[in-house]
């Protein structure tokens, strides 16, 4: 939600296009996966990101089907205790205690266990950024290829391409977070609408650079050699150029899901974020701050813990970006 | 040259107005009534409430509302649901208190951002390099709520001054280099907290561009002419590395408006942000679609002043080789 | 390098210069100490900004805060919550009542009704024992002729009605001769005394449609709808209670303007020109006119009993010099206003609300929007100057902010939330205070849904919340339980009434005994169905959110399966309360300090958009409610009140939580002052008053230079 827009053109500007000789793309994956694991911070990033996969999926089953962690047992006896601190055994009867006894991460105001919580949020949280980020990926890869491949189809009296460029040109004028506040603010407050609408106004530079892409690969010679031998369009575009295009896509759609996670904090803090019963990660820290004083956990865990997973995003997508650059590569 | 002028302004104008009609049909298609039309005032009658509604034109169909709004904001008389007060004038003096913040920010973050990247593109892979990317992507992690948070209590707990608004008050008998420099404090944090974010975006962008600079024949050139490194970096590397950042002086233009919605609210600053943040809670209509008109417009300015920069520096561009508008 | 030189200097010039500036700012000591003009200003934070500065248009706190300071009312409440004078000083209330005399009605012996046969026999039984108490009251009793009036009245309107309907008729009433009553106190149940003359059944039956001449045809259906309002709009026998206001003399608007007569009736007719759009039309709506009887004497005639109607008059007054139609005239061609802005401008416009100008104590100075609004002392106030020279409300939106200024000393107040007040509480350097508001929070169930119809269904949901957990842990002990419909510091809170038990066995008990039974999986059911409703609330309020939780946890442990959903305000009251659409909801009321309650739950209030949202319908707290608002005693009221309390109570149409204590804290360096005769000054610490308000004496506050030890 920070990020300042790049100059246009950026993205697809000609002198960053790859060479003639492009190596097959079995090469390009494996070769990229071995520039990837020099980047140590990236690596480390892909760890992390490994692990809150775990955390979210288990989070998801041992919070919702197996229910392990109960993240809205209430047991007001216990309210404000401290991270590691052990549930009495007098205050709370044998059914509502936490698994193994303990309150890894300590309880909030309602004496619910913040680690229960904060499992629970993280298969939210994450849900949120994958969800947000497919529906812009997948509209944006579809506006950029069909405005980069039948661009020059003509509609009436404008192309395929000026409409589809333009209606990109207008949704790149609404302020974004401005935007996504109006329609969350006045919408009925749900998940889905918090997806959608991060989703909606976030496909714009994913439909540029995929055109751009486009333009560029439908002058490359193994797809104009396609072409030449009647080969559908549907097999060109799937098999020859979307697999070509891919590697920018996948890097800002991992950055995207990190944007998302932030600017879905960001909605949590101004009060329209995800409403419970709902737990993300954004709305356990937008509550901890009113107890900063008086329980510091319920605001450092969820924020630390959104700060080391938004950087891991962006870290590894760094680290797709660098290996992922023909350009940088060849040096 | 002139030509190339004219249909951009006309192609940017046409989008204006496209545009506004999208505002203008999702916020007044989103359900909710403005809070001056309060259902839950027990005392308001239904008359009093039906009476409300037509003097703001609800009633109407969707179309006359537009084109109430546009005769208004045109005529400058639009006014706020919320206090009858004239939108322009609303905005035109909150835009003055987002000045100082907004200029303050983009100074630091444009006075920043270019050391740190150039430095990290000149070492390279060295610990500096890595210390500062780890550092701009932590920057870039950090919920700008959270971090303000931290230093807001680490500030006031340490130093005991107050770093909220924008000056301490009981104050107004001190000297005017007293109340300057007050005035100047309670600036430096938000637009600091403001800054970091775009400082690392910046910085990264500035070590990229000046890498891809770096690898070029020219710069090689001038290195094997045995120019000494400082030179070969600023003046060679530089001076070609800088190019896209002209353009970028135009995307700067509509981070008046709704970058800053939450720094504004966390220190109490009285900008555009909040008045947009508020005019939603309010569901203040007039001031909402004037506000994002006026970003629009803004993102507009910004695209064209840039496109034409493009087109000063690199002409090609004017005779129609561009990728895009 | 030159570049390189300025590429590294400017961004470490720049943070120096940014940074040294922290060594001017004043600390939390240093802005008191040696700074006498910070102990006479009074710096407070609110969240959101003021909207309109005017007593008869703001409807938002922050507003009326200001406005409060700066506007002053004829009256306002003293410490007992009772009526006192402010610029009014005294007042007397009285009452004209009067009756309609039908022709061809008779007394119950037989005898044709005149005006001054009325007269002539109510005269001759006040002779007798019988009518002393009548004696008493009645002042004068005159026979008013005919009078032909002449009325617009909107045509009520039909569900499922056209368009093209008609929308108001004119009609003539030609009303017959009437007997004027003037009373000295009101009394609700004088035509029921004079009954025994009159006989019962000739105030029932008024045959309007002798008197009544249309101007335009109307249909039938139409003038049914018509005669159906008419004994309300033109009653047979007419209450019309009179206030005479007696203004101080010498009170002055900021501007040196004298406030008269004349702006306390401007204030009213501005309040009900439709112009204005004013949100109190509703409390002035019961006047019929006000009239000036001199520089200082304003009579304010009311259309019937409504005995609240008079706590209005606490609203602030307006200077009519600044904002009469000459003045409007002449801010339009100042302003140069186009003519289409012109016809609609009206006093919402006028720049007035920004730079207001009252009577009160505090003048206004300057307003920025969002940042701060700044008063000054009116030294020429008709009670003397407050302490304090200045007033600052800053806009802090963010809590969290608020305290941290709260804490380096830039604000002298702080809202602290209740979990908040134990830290404050034990820190020497604040003072804390816990105090009773008019509000209270409940959990109301739509009484028009079977499951809710049976009071012990509410009672037993009721039963099975600890309401004491609620206020230990959800308010930190910071709330007091409640009983019934009023707040519990007022008079007609009954405070013999018991709380509801809490006993999860008994409720389980009494749904039982309504025939719910556990089901296999633990719910209860009955015919197939199990116990299942949606509780909702507004979003946005954690109090409300934990209630929720902490309700469908409770509910839960006796079989009762209870969803929660949260939605936004404005959502909230349009798809639910005001639908009706809703099973159960989590809210409270902020009440008033009158005992009326009708508006609340009243049968007739259970519409869409009315406030008796959940439905409750008892036509004993109907008639309990129509009494109440007609009373103009208060003991009577009181009496009424408490009936009405134990009715409400009893039936649990909401399960009544808490009142929450409103939790204060601020600067300890700020003290009460009393000054006496010879200049010294003693200094005690701030106390409530017994209405639990401690700004009652904030003209007396001002801060000391350091903290002193009560």
């Amino acid at each position: 939600m920070r990020q300042p827009p790049m100059p246009r053109g950026h993205a697809g500007a000609p002198g960053a296009r790859r060479g003639d000789d492009l190596p097959p793309p079995e090469t390009l994956w494996r070769e990229s996966w071995r520039l990837f694991k020099r980047d140590r911070l990236a690596v480390l990033g892909a760890c992390v990101l490994a692990l809150l996969l775990v955390a979210a999926l288990s989070g998801k089953a041992l919070t919702e089907w197996v229910v392990v962690f109960d993240p809205a047992v209430v047991r007001l006896p216990e309210k404000f205790l401290p991270p590691l601190s052990f549930s009495s055994n007098a205050a709370v009867p044998p059914h509502d205690r936490p698994f193994g006894g303990v309150y890894l991460l300590g309880t909030d105001e309602l004496g619910r266990d913040v680690f229960a919580r904060m499992l629970q949020g993280s298969f939210v949280s994450l849900s949120i950024g994958f969800i947000a980020v497919g529906i812009a990926l997948a509209l944006g890869v579809v506006l950029g290829g069909l405005s980069g491949f039948y661009g020059n189809v003509k509609l009436g009296v404008v192309t395929v391409d000026t409409l589809i460029m333009r209606f990109t040109d207008v949704m790149l004028c609404f302020p974004t977070f401005f935007l996504i506040l109006t329609v969350v603010a006045l919408l009925p407050p749900s998940i889905y609408n918090i997806m959608v609408v991060i989703g909606l106004t976030g496909w714009m530079g994913t439909a540029r650079f995929v055109r751009a892409e486009f333009l560029a690969l439908r002058k490359q010679d193994f797809v104009l050699a396609a072409t030449a031998i009647g080969a559908p369009d549907r097999r060109v575009i799937f098999s020859h150029m979307v697999p070509n295009a891919m590697a920018p896509v996948l890097v800002s759609a991992t950055i995207g899901v990190a944007t998302a996670i932030l600017t879905e904090s960001g909605l949590s803090f101004l009060g329209f974020g995800v409403q419970p019963p709902f737990a993300t990660w954004g709305n356990i820290l937008a509550d901890g701050k009113g107890f900063i004083f008086d329980a510091p956990w319920l605001f450092f865990i969820p924020g630390f813990a959104i700060v080391m997973v938004v950087l891991a995003f962006n870290l590894v997508g760094e680290g797709l970006r660098e290996s992922l650059n023909p350009k940088l590569r060849k040096r | 040259m002139r030509a190339f002028i004219l249909r951009n302004v006309l192609q940017r104008l046409l989008l204006l107005f496209v545009v506004s009609i999208l505002a203008h049909a999702v916020i007044h298609l989103a359900p909710g009534e403005p809070n001056a039309v309060d259902p839950s005032n027990p005392r308001m009658k239904p008359e009093d409430i039906a009476k409300i509604r037509a003097a703001f034109h609800l009633d109407e169909p969707l179309y006359a509302q537009y084109v109430w709004w546009m005769r208004d904001l045109l005529s400058g008389e639009l006014k706020s649901f919320k206090d009858s007060q004239p939108v322009l004038g609303k905005i035109w003096r909150r835009f003055l208190n987002s000045l100082p913040l907004f200029v303050c920010a983009t100074l630091l973050v444009w006075t920043l951002a270019f050391p740190t990247g150039i430095q990290a593109a000149v070492h390279r892979g060295a610990v500096y390099d890595r210390a500062t990317t780890l550092a701009a992507y932590a920057l870039i992690s950090v919920p700008g709520f959270f971090l303000s948070y931290l230093v807001i209590l680490w500030v006031v707990n340490t130093f005991g001054v107050p770093v909220i608004g924008l000056k301490t008050f009981g104050m107004e008998r001190a000297a005017p280099l007293f109340q300057t420099m007050d005035r100047i404090w309670h600036l430096v944090i938000p637009s600091l907290m403001s800054a970091l974010g775009g400082m690392a975006i910046l910085s990264r962008y500035v070590r990229s561009q000046m890498l891809e600079v770096i690898g070029q024949d020219y710069v090689r050139t001038a290195r094997a002419k045995g120019a000494a490194e400082d030179t070969v970096i600023y003046r060679h590397a530089l001076r070609n590395a800088l190019l896209p950042f002209v353009t970028m002086f135009g995307f700067l233009l509509p981070g008046l408006i709704g970058g800053s919605v939450i720094f504004e609210q966390i220190f109490a600053w009285p900008g555009l942000g909040r008045l947009g943040y508020e005019a939603i809670l309010a569901r203040d209509f007039p001031v909402i679609l004037t506000l994002n008109f006026m970003a629009a417009a803004l993102t507009l300015a910004g695209t064209f002043l840039s496109d034409v920069l493009y087109a000063v520096v690199d002409p090609r561009i004017r005779t129609g080789l561009q990728g895009d508008a | 390098m030159n570049l390189k030189r300025w590429l590294l200097l400017t961004p470490l010039l720049l943070t120096v210069v940014l940074l040294q500036s922290y060594f001017w700012v004043p600390t939390y000591e240093t802005q008191t100490t040696g700074n006498p003009q910070r102990l006479v200003t009074y710096v407070e934070a609110s969240s959101g900004d003021a909207e309109i500065l005017n007593p008869i248009l703001n409807a938002d706190t922050a507003s009326s805060n200001i406005v409060g300071f700066v506007f002053e009312g004829l009256l306002d409440l003293d410490e007992n919550l009772n009526l006192r004078g402010r610029v009014a000083t005294d007042w007397t209330i009285s009452e004209t009542a009067s009756l309609l005399i039908e022709p061809s009605g008779r007394f119950p012996d037989g005898a044709e009704i005149t005006g001054a046969r009325v007269v002539k026999r109510v005269r001759a039984a006040l002779m007798e024992d019988a009518g002393i108490e009548l004696a008493a009251n009645i002042r004068t009793m005159d026979v008013a002729p005919p009078a032909d009036t002449t009325h617009t009245i909107p045509v009520p309107a039909e569900e499922g009605s056209a368009a093209s309907q008609q929308r108001e008729v004119t009609l003539t009433f030609h009303a017959p001769e009437r007997v004027v009553f003037s009373l000295r106190r009101v009394d609700q149940d004088f035509f029921r005394h004079l009954a025994p003359i009159i006989g019962d059944r000739y105030l029932a039956h008024f045959p309007y449609e002798r008197y009544v001449e249309f101007h335009e045809s109307a249909g039938p259906a139409v003038k049914a709808r018509i005669f159906a309002q008419l004994p309300e709009r033109f009653p047979v026998a007419e209450h019309n209670p009179v206030i005479d206001f007696r203004l101080r003399r010498g009170v002055r608007f900021h501007d040196g303007h004298a406030l008269t007569a004349r702006d306390v009736k401007f204030t009213y007719d501005a309040i009900m020109n439709p112009k204005n759009l004013s949100p109190r039309t509703a409390d002035f709506e019961p006047i019929k006119r006000v009239d000036v009887i001199d520089d200082y004497t304003v009579r304010v005639v009311y259309k019937r009993l409504f005995s609240p109607a008079i706590n209005a008059w606490t609203m602030g007054i307006l200077p009519a010099h600044l904002l009469d139609a000459g003045a409007m005239e002449t801010e339009m061609r100042a302003r140069g206003v186009s003519d289409a802005v012109r016809e609609a401008f009206g006093m919402r416009d006028s720049r007035f609300n920004r730079h207001p100008v009252g009577s009160g104590r505090f003048r206004f100075v300057e307003w920025q929007s969002d940042e701060f609004i700044h008063l000054r002392r009116n030294d020429d106030y008709w009670e003397g100057p407050a302490e304090y020279r200045e007033y600052y409300m800053r806009i802090v939106p963010d809590l969290l902010t608020q305290e941290m200024e709260f804490r380096s000393g830039a604000v002298d107040y702080y809202g602290a939330q209740p979990h908040q007040v134990v830290r404050y509480k034990n820190d020497d350097a604040y003072q804390s205070f816990s105090n009773l508001g008019f509000g209270y929070t409940y959990i109301g169930y739509n009484n028009r849904r079977p499951l809710f119809a049976d009071p012990d269904v509410r009672r037993a949901l009721g039963m099975a919340l600890n309401v004491e957990d609620f206020v230990t842990y959800i308010l930190y002990g910071e709330g007091e339980r409640i009983t019934g419909p009023y707040p519990p510091n007022t008079q007609w809170y009954d405070p013999a009434v018991a709380p509801l038990p809490y006993d999860p066995d008994a409720a389980r008990a009494l749904l039982e005994a309504g025939g719910w039974r556990r089901n296999a999986d633990g719910w209860l059911e009955k015919d197939g169905k199990i116990f299942e409703f949606t509780l909702i609330t507004n979003s946005g309020n954690p109090i409300r959110k934990n209630i929720m939780t902490i309700a469908q946890n409770a509910w839960s442990k006796i079989g009762v399966k209870c969803h929660t959903q949260y939605f936004e305000w404005a959502v909230f009251l349009k798809d639910f309360i005001n639908t009706a659409e809703f099973d159960a909801v989590v809210l409270g009321w902020s009440m008033g300090i009158d005992p009326d309650l009708y508006q609340l739950w009243h049968s007739s209030q259970t519409g869409p958009r009315q406030l008796n949202f959940v439905g409750y319908r008892n036509p004993r707290a109907d008639d309990l409610m129509v009494r109440l608002r007609r009373e103009y005693n208060s003991d009577a009221q009181r009496t009424l009140a408490r009936r009405l309390h134990r009715l409400i109570a009893d039936e649990q149409p909401y399960t009544f939580l808490y009142a929450p204590l409103s939790t204060r804290v601020l600067d300890k360096k700020i003290v009460l002052v009393h000054k006496r005769g010879d200049g010294s000054e003693s200094y005690e610490k701030i106390y409530p008053i017994p209405s639990g308000d401690i700004t009652f004496h904030f003209h007396q506050w001002r801060k000391l230079e350091l903290t002193p030890d009560f």
